[in-house]
């Protein structure tokens, strides 16, 4: 998959990292079971400290999406929900393209949508 | 007058034929080394021409007695035939395939390995014959034959890794600007990391091991067993690969390590997604070198990553959502410009 970072974001590099590998599993891009690269792989090739990818990794660990094991390295954990119904991703899909579309249309900055989503599914 | 072409426009790369006389200068020497190694053997051969029967034993179907005979002389001859033909191969691969330094070393390597082979087989094949005057029941040890097969690996792996690497060799003209590119802001960093593994070359593999395992258990030759050994050690680091594309460019590497193969960004002219066909293409499975000089690491028929490099050199990788690493490399390409 494509791992991407901005130091210039606005979110922590170890958060972003977090993002994409769930962004990756609702799109079925990752499913369980699948290997996530070796850190260091992916701290070298993205010029990041290694433990910036042992952080996220470990984020995605406790979130229960990975699993962490000695010598086998990151493994997308069976529950991680990566087999999402196609059918399910796309109706998700497309009530976030009608969101974007509301609170563009709007004016809404991307953190308030965020908070707006965050608030509705913590209710 | 000299046209220059329209800015922006690809040009074609001055420099595509750059490689020609290094390939000419790296199978020179291999190639000499095999043939000496041939002719030595048969010379060898040809001073025991008085010790040897009018026929000597030349074929064997099994661990049984012989099945086919020839004068020593023919016997001789036919083997600098195959010398002649296999060195000749391989220095046509190399000379007219070799742009990238592997196929090179493949090429010097298998040079050497062939000379030394068959001046191995013949040499043990005429040697026990001599002083015989009935070659009906002549035997071969069988770890003479896995001796011959796998010994001169050794000094083939050396000269393979005598042939000199590939020179740094940045590109002038720009990524072609018609290629995909993939959308980075400034300063973001991008990896694209897949595995490619498995494929019906895995189960070629499995069934070479597996017939090369009953022949070697069936005639008893246990040391013939090195055979399936070794092959499962190739197929292990021929059939599972990473594919990574980041700042630095392209990189392919085996699970095991080895081979391996690093594009530098500034040597892409330009990355894309082609169709392979792995027999039409390049004439099986693996580790291959395709028409003109084309190397492919392929594993499957299907969707792959095809990058153009400087100096008339280019890569083709089977791997899966090849668009997001073609777009991804000729985006850092730009950038290493």
């Amino acid at each position: 998959m494509l791992w991407r970072i901005d130091p210039a974001g606005d979110e922590p590099l170890y958060a972003q990292l977090v993002a994409q590998v769930r962004l990756a599993l609702a799109h079925g891009e990752l499913s369980p079971g699948e290997r996530l690269p070796a850190a260091r792989e992916l701290a070298t090739s993205l010029e990041l400290n290694m433990h910036t990818v042992l952080r996220a990794y470990q984020t995605l660990r406790d979130e229960g999406v990975l699993e962490l094991r000695r010598g086998r390295g990151a493994v997308v954990a069976a529950s991680a929900g990566g087999d999402l119904a196609a059918a399910e991703r796309a109706a998700v899909e497309q009530a976030v393209a009608g969101l974007v579309v509301a609170a563009r249309a709007a004016r809404l900055s991307t953190e308030t949508t965020t908070t707006l989503v965050k608030e509705a599914m913590s209710r | 007058m000299t046209a220059t072409p329209p800015t922006g426009a690809p040009r074609p790369d001055t420099r595509a034929e750059a490689w020609r006389p290094r390939a000419r200068r790296a199978m020179a020497w291999p190639t000499a080394v095999g043939a000496l190694l041939a002719l030595g053997a048969a010379l060898v051969a040809w001073s025991w021409s008085d010790e040897l029967p009018g026929e000597v034993a030349s074929h064997w179907s099994g661990a049984g007695a012989p099945d086919g005979f020839l004068s020593p002389g023919a016997f001789v001859l036919v083997f600098v035939l195959v010398a002649v033909g296999l060195l000749t191969l391989f220095l046509a691969i190399g000379t007219r395939a070799g742009s990238a330094a592997s196929t090179r070393r493949l090429a010097a390597g298998g040079s050497v390995w062939s000379g030394g082979f068959l001046a191995a087989s013949l040499l043990s094949t005429l040697a026990p014959q001599r002083g015989l005057t009935d070659v009906s029941q002549v035997m071969i040890p069988g770890w003479w034959t896995a001796a011959a097969l796998l010994v001169p690996l050794l000094p083939a792996v050396a000269v393979a890794l005598l042939v000199p690497g590939d020179p740094a060799a940045p590109a002038t003209a720009p990524v072609d600007p018609g290629a995909p590119r993939a959308a980075l802001r400034d300063g973001e960093r991008a990896v694209w990391l897949r595995r490619t593994a498995g494929g019906p070359g895995l189960a070629v593999g499995a069934g070479a091991i597996l017939v090369t395992s009953v022949l070697a258990v069936a005639f008893e030759t246990w040391a013939m067993l090195a055979i399936p050994v070794l092959l499962a050690g190739l197929f292990v680091a021929m059939f599972a690969f990473t594919v990574r594309v980041d700042a630095t460019g392209l990189t392919v590497r085996s699970a095991l390590g080895w081979p391996g193969t690093h594009v530098p960004a500034d040597e892409v002219l330009r990355a894309s997604v082609t169709e392979v066909s792995p027999f039409a293409d390049f004439g099986g499975w693996g580790w291959r070198v395709g028409r003109g000089g084309r190397v492919g690491v392929v594993l499957r028929r299907g969707e792959a990553l095809l990058v153009e490099r400087t100096e008339g050199r280019s890569l083709v990788v089977t791997v899966h959502d090849a668009a997001t690493g073609a777009a991804l490399l000729n985006t850092l390409a730009d950038r290493a410009r």
